[in-house]
């Protein structure tokens, strides 16, 4: 029985650490920014395409937001804008612009208890002009946080 | 005196050629016992975003297993910068604990076992406020309030006394593995009743336990005596002959094994 009562307050003290350590305040780590991923394809073979330069921009009203600006790129990924359910941007590609317009579903996501949320989509639909882009396709129509392509661009 | 009887009948049996069976019996009473954890209340001192209320009762079904049952309502409530969130909800849980004491030394007064529930978590979930930024700009959402039913499994190692004739402590700790929380893999809850934080697969902690204890079986528990080898042995062990427990006043019969 005496072996009995040490036991209980060792494992009383070990019980209140686990307690106190388990609800303690941890910081984000984690990506909580979802990216429509996009991969540039040659028009008729489908091989992988590489952009001598390339621009991905949106006007609004009071500003120009440029979401990428590079060369010899074959994908590029842009945010979607998670205050409405469609996005317009503007794809200048080796010079020459196009506009494509995504419509998607918004869902709340948790991503951890220390992150909170993010809203993540699911496109329903695109519409694009056809200056430089022969044809703008759905691969996955959900963008997460999971990193999958979600359109195909072929020019 | 039931007791001296009943060794002296296994002694009358032995006396008859039986030994190899030696055997010795204690009387155990089966209790039913009803508690509340304390560690809720307490818990709550150190967070505050959680009240989380629990009872549990068991009844022996022998003196190494214990059915049991579990109901604990919680409620969080988190005003973060990024979310507002709250759920509420009651949880059951049901299993079963195995005392690794031996009943002559437990005499069903302490416990040292572990035990396995399985639970039920019946909530509901709201998110009032999500604020998000991105490139975009900030904004704000909402999860619309949501009724959802989680599954998980408890793991209980634990310890438990009698203090006063009728009431007992206890320490448990818990590993809880998460099953489902029943909302779907992108509105899992920040944090699920009974279970805790519903993006963790696995959650630990401690819960402790005072309880009202009644006796309402006595069973008879057989318990084989130690074979005693040597002389030596019986000298490292204070002279005291094996299977001698202080509660059951057994003996080994040292002459006949």
């Amino acid at each position: 029985m005496t072996r009995f009562h040490t036991i209980a307050p060792v494992t009383a003290a070990i019980a209140l650490i686990i307690s106190i350590s388990s609800c303690s305040v941890q910081p984000c780590y984690e990506d909580t920014d979802p990216l429509m991923i996009t991969e540039m394809l040659v028009s008729g073979t489908g091989e992988t395409a590489k952009a001598d330069s390339l621009r991905v921009y949106t006007y609004r009203t009071t500003d120009t937001l440029k979401f990428v600006s590079q060369k010899g790129v074959s994908r590029f990924s842009v945010p979607l804008d998670p205050g409405s359910d469609e996005s317009l941007f503007l794809i200048t590609l080796n010079g020459v612009t196009d506009t494509a317009i995504i419509r998607y579903e918004r869902h709340p996501h948790l991503v951890s208890p220390e992150c909170g949320y993010t809203l993540i989509s699911e496109i329903t639909g695109l519409y694009t002009t056809h200056n430089i882009i022969d044809t703008l396709i759905i691969e996955n129509p959900s963008v997460d946080l999971d990193g999958q392509k979600n359109l195909h661009l072929f020019y | 005196m039931a007791r001296r009887t009943c060794i002296f009948f296994i002694s009358l049996l032995l006396l008859g050629g039986n030994a190899a069976l030696a055997q010795d019996t204690v009387t155990f009473p089966l209790h039913i016992r009803a508690g509340f954890d304390v560690s809720g209340p307490v818990m709550k001192l150190i967070d505050k975003d959680l009240i989380s209320y629990g009872v549990n009762g068991s009844a022996d079904i022998n003196s190494s297993v214990a059915l049991t049952a579990g109901f604990r309502y919680s409620s969080f409530n988190s005003s973060e910068v990024i979310y507002d969130f709250t759920s509420s909800g009651l949880s059951i849980t049901a299993g079963a604990d195995y005392n690794f004491i031996k009943a002559n030394v437990s005499q069903g007064k302490y416990s040292a076992g572990i035990g396995l529930r399985y639970g039920l978590s019946f909530y509901r979930e709201e998110a009032s406020m999500i604020r998000y930024t991105n490139e975009w700009g900030a904004g704000e959402a909402a999860v619309p309030p949501g009724r959802h039913t989680g599954h998980y499994l408890e793991i209980t190692p634990g310890v438990r006394t009698e203090i006063f004739p009728g009431v007992t402590i206890g320490w448990n700790l818990y590993m809880r593995l998460l099953i489902s929380a029943g909302a779907g893999k992108d509105l899992k809850p920040v944090w699920m009743p009974g279970y805790g934080a519903g993006t963790s697969g696995m959650r630990t902690g401690a819960e402790y336990y005072v309880s009202l204890s009644i006796p309402y079986r006595k069973i008879k528990v057989y318990i084989k005596p130690k074979i005693q080898e040597s002389d030596e042995d019986e000298d490292e062990e204070g002279g005291q002959p094996a299977g001698t427990g202080s509660s059951s006043g057994t003996t080994g019969f040292p002459s006949r094994l």
